[in-house]
């Protein structure tokens, strides 16, 4: 899920102004470096090669009323003890039950707000939606009254999003276990990136979904206001009737379809190797189709537009492409033959930036200016949910940052790759590049909580958002400081296929950057992702005095020797090692190595030469640097900055008292 | 469209031009007030950056996220001084209701006027003026039902229609209309602060009512003298922020200074040329009634014709 609000504050401003140049994608080349050379595991069943350990089965037999918005299906589902012990009780979600007015989501909702629009602290009625488990059973028992709705996260006895039920006698390992539901889905109006809005429907997170047995016991977290979700792979065979005119997409491939003589139609879906499975539909969608040859297959790129939006129908297909190319390039290959992009319709955006396996949500707008990258931006980070979530399956409640914070990091990178420096936005008049979009974010709320912190634990949404996204992402983009992008690139490259299609965790990751990079690292993460430590390095003082200052003719004299001080400061709790470069008026320079370790250091330099400038981080590779303005001093003043921010202030102050006159 | 009297259009520039000096004094406080609104912000800022190699990312372009850096930082150097700010806005509009009194004088009579004459002029009309503003605060409402009945009929049709484009023609179609009603407005409390002015009237009420009968017996003469000129201060506008954002180099500060400057020098000339146009105008109209006027000429001094009366002598 693309934490987008920031990027529509932005958009929001920044779309009143003049229509920009637009930008030719340019894809750069990709790592100098060779990749290492990983083994795709795959794994045998029953004879069959599969990527992924197939631990669900769903068939689910799906009816949609477009007018009411509301769901009537009946599932199956196979769980296969893969445990390793005796299961007798499972827990189930129903997330669609967060959005009630006492569940756990919306009194996180009220208390601190949510991730997207959302429904704001109030409640409205039309955000309602629900899912009732009409009828449950297994192995033709009836369940129905066994199911216990439990709150594992809180104490919230109103909260209906998970439940749990015991069966009549415990599944062996490696037996399966066979429920049948009977629900009925009350779909809201769109909120947190499900529901409907007008002839638009956006079905996600809709189906008694089971949790996850991991490190040794159930994982099964209730809905929570800035949270997603964890689930395990499997199959999935999805039938969905609703009416003729209505244009279906979904997150597997269309098998079958059959047209019923009440003037409905039956879509029949499949999908493996995956762990989740949505669905939109709308009468208005425009199908724009194409194709990408990758490393592993052809994929089918299929796009659905709503009304007033297909000026951005080849935006969303060239970011998908460039984004597909990318990964493959770089993380490794896409193994699905299709990804389908859903264009939610004007006020119902809160159903975009969402990610499911194959299927992303973008956003977008009629009047989307080209130099406002907004439409590429989401469409690349959704997908590169593919690989971070969607293959590379981590526990989104408890180590969000894994996801959202890896994926915000390929997200610049990718984008630099595809659209160049300015790639958050890019008008004549002013410019953003990816990596300051993701280190704002970070700035915005750097040091309330740790990144390696439970999704629903964070202070704020700001904070989880700021943290779990930005702070991340900067992060990483700081650890390449360390170890080197091509080294970072390889990390990743071996965490992507050594860990998709299975649920790794944040020790596995930084494992395997200190396993590629061949270093311990441990003192940088323990600060970054366990700690709240604040970086920020100063120069705080650079002159040059005469050595032999008391002697009068000193300023005739061209052989004088210079002795230079230059101190910088530490003034932050983050310790890290920085480099300084210190620049004479006779073209000469010289570089520092600090450690960081004490709050301060002073370099002395004795030259015939005075002090021009000295900065720490010259190439701005610190990004977790708080303030880059304090991380370099000049003697001589430059006020150029400061005349062009008096221009606009001036400017700005004259026209509103013109404006103001008005009234006179 | 014709206007019933063309010079006042092309006259008004030439009496605007004429007492410049206004024009020059207008802006001069304009710009000194918003200099003195930047200067906390522009010296603290100046503080952070001036001896910082960062201040680069904002002299070769214009980035956003170092200004939100900047605005973020601990000490946060750029964080205005809003109070101040909009302090300095109202002086402004003060002094513009105080020299508005000063400014029509002068145009409505042509003559240069001394120092105290101006003065004294702006301060005999500055309590009128005062209460026009009140007045036109009133008049207000109405033009802002209007936005607020747009802004809703843009939220049901956004709401209701699978299309975005009717809630958009909805919005361009309001703003359209309150734009012209805002024009109307103006013209209306400008006509009646020629009155005022012209004819002395110390009333604000009754000005209003003349203003509102003579605007709408003229509507579409000052209209359009009114909207030709409200476009050219628009048009001049817009160039010179199409220059100012798309054509000047990141660098080029001094040019953007003076482009700027240019921009709120042409806005305040166009407004005082509407001014001007209107106080001709009047004068114009107030000329043409006047011949228009049938000439009082005494009636002629009966000629008491002798009276021959016949005397009978009999009868004597």
């Amino acid at each position: 899920m693309r934490f987008g609000r920031l990027t529509c504050g932005f958009v929001g401003i920044l779309a009143l102004s003049a229509a920009a140049a637009a930008q030719s994608p340019a894809v750069v080349a990709a790592a100098k470096t060779p990749l290492p050379s990983v083994k795709m595991d795959e794994t045998q069943k029953g004879g069959e090669k599969t990527l992924s350990v197939r631990v669900v089965a769903y068939n689910i037999d799906a009816k949609l009323d477009p007018v009411k918005h509301t769901i009537d299906a009946t599932e199956t589902l196979e769980y296969l003890n893969l445990t390793g012990q005796p299961q007798q009780t499972f827990p189930f979600h129903l997330y669609l039950n967060a959005f009630q007015p006492q569940s756990t989501f919306m009194t996180e909702v009220h208390r601190s707000g949510t991730r997207g629009n959302g429904p704001g602290s109030g409640w409205d009625p039309l955000h309602y939606g629900s899912i009732e488990v009409k009828h449950l059973e297994s192995d033709g028992v009836d369940l129905t009254s066994q199911m216990q709705f439990i709150h594992p996260d809180d104490d919230n006895t109103q909260d209906k999003t998970v439940f749990q039920v015991t069966l009549p006698k415990p599944v062996p390992p490696g037996g399966t276990a066979k429920f049948s539901f009977t629900f009925h889905d009350i779909l809201p109006e769109v909120v947190e990136r499900t529901g409907y809005k007008r002839d638009f429907d956006m079905v996600g997170q809709w189906f008694p979904k089971v949790g996850v047995w991991w490190k040794n016991a159930w994982n099964c977290h209730q809905f929570h206001a800035s949270t997603e979700f964890f689930a395990d792979f499997g199959t999935f065979d999805v039938k969905i009737t609703l009416p003729r005119n209505e244009v279906v997409g979904a997150a597997g491939d269309l098998v079958d379809r059959h047209d019923n003589p009440d003037g409905s139609m039956t879509l029949h879906y499949s999908s493996q190797d995956v762990h989740d499975f949505s669905w939109a539909a709308s009468p208005s969608f425009t199908r724009v189709e194409d194709r990408w040859q990758g490393s592993a297959q052809p994929v089918q790129i299929i796009v659905l537009i709503s009304p007033g939006n297909m000026s951005s129908a080849q935006r969303y297909v060239q970011a998908i492409k460039g984004s597909l190319t990318m990964f493959d390039k770089w993380y490794g290959p896409y193994p699905y033959d299709r990804i389908t992009l859903i264009d939610p319709p004007h006020g119902g955006e809160d159903a975009g930036g969402m990610e499911y396996p194959t299927l992303i949500t973008g956003d977008t707008s009629w009047n989307m200016p080209k130099g406002i990258l907004l439409p590429e931006i989401v469409t690349e980070h959704e997908f590169g949910h593919q690989y971070w979530y969607g293959m590379v399956a981590t526990n989104e409640f408890e180590e969000a940052w894994l996801d959202e914070g890896i994926n915000s990091y390929t997200e610049v990178k990718v984008m630099d790759a595809l659209y160049g420096r300015n790639s958050f936005a890019n008008l004549p008049f002013a410019q953003m590049s990816e990596d300051q979009a993701q280190r704002l974010m970070y700035l915005s709320d750097p040091d309330t909580d740790p990144i390696a912190r439970l999704g629903w634990k964070f202070y704020s949404n700001n904070a989880y958002g700021a943290v779990t996204y930005g702070k991340t992402a900067t992060m990483l983009l700081t650890l390449e400081k360390i170890i080197g992008e091509d080294t970072m690139r390889n990390a990743l490259h071996t965490y992507f296929m050594r860990y998709r299609f299975t649920h790794p965790t944040g020790t596995d990751f930084i494992n395997t950057v200190e396993e590629v990079s061949g270093r311990d690292l441990k003192w940088y993460f323990n600060q970054a992702v366990y700690g709240t430590q604040m970086m920020d390095y100063e120069v705080s003082n650079a002159h040059s005095d005469p050595l032999k200052w008391w002697e009068s003719s000193i300023g005739s004299n061209k052989d004088a020797v210079y002795r230079t001080y230059v101190s910088v400061r530490r003034t932050g709790d983050f310790q890290f090692p920085v480099d300084l470069v210190v620049k004479f008026d006779d073209g000469s320079s010289a570089t520092e190595h600090w450690d960081g370790q004490d709050r301060w250091m002073r370099y002395q330099y004795d030259r015939k030469a005075k002090v021009v400038s000295a900065e720490i981080d010259p190439q701005n590779q610190v990004m977790m640097d708080r303030n880059w303005f304090n991380n370099s001093y000049t003697v001589e003043a430059d006020a150029r900055a400061t005349h062009k921010m008096r221009n606009i202030f001036v400017f700005a102050s004259e026209w509103l008292s013109q404006v103001l006159a008005w009234l006179t | 469209m014709a206007s019933a009297r063309p010079k006042a259009f092309l006259s008004g520039l030439g009496l605007t031009w004429k007492w410049q000096r206004l024009v020059w004094w207008v802006f001069a406080v304009c710009l000194v007030l918003a200099f003195c609104a930047a200067s906390g912000s522009i010296g603290r800022l100046g503080d952070g950056i001036n001896h910082s190699l960062a201040s680069k990312r904002l002299v070769d372009g214009f980035e956003i996220s170092a200004i939100a850096e900047l605005a973020s930082a601990p000490d946060a150097p750029l964080q205005a001084s809003n109070t101040s700010s909009t302090a300095y806005t109202f002086i402004f509009l003060i002094f513009m209701l105080f020299s508005t009194g000063g400014i029509l004088s002068t145009y409505v009579r042509d003559e240069y006027p001394s120092t105290s004459v101006f003065f004294e002029a702006c301060g005999y009309h500055f309590w009128r003026f005062l209460r026009l503003m009140l007045w036109l605060l009133v008049a207000l409402i109405p033009v802002g039902i209007v936005a607020a009945v747009g802004g809703a009929m843009y939220g049901h049709l956004d709401e209701a229609k699978i299309s975005p484009f009717p809630a958009v023609h909805a919005a361009e179609g309001t703003a359209i209309v309150v734009v012209f009603l805002l024009m109307v407005v103006r013209l209306w409390f400008d006509m009646a602060q020629v009155i005022a002015v012209f004819e002395d009237e110390k009333r604000m009420h009754k000005a209003l009512r003349l203003a509102a009968v003579l605007v709408a017996q003229n509507f579409l003469s000052l209209f359009w003298l009114y909207f030709r000129i409200s476009f050219i201060g628009v048009l001049l506008f817009a160039a010179g922020l199409h220059i100012w954002m798309m054509t000047l180099a990141p660098t080029a500060t001094v040019l953007a200074f003076v482009v700027s400057q240019l921009m709120i020098l042409f806005w305040i000339g166009t407004r005082m040329w509407q001014r001007a146009s209107e106080a001709l105008w009047y004068r114009d109209y107030r000329a043409t009634q006047e011949a228009m006027q049938p000439v009082w000429t005494p009636a002629p001094t009966p000629v008491i014709e002798p009276v021959v009366v016949a005397v009978d002598p009999a009868t004597t």
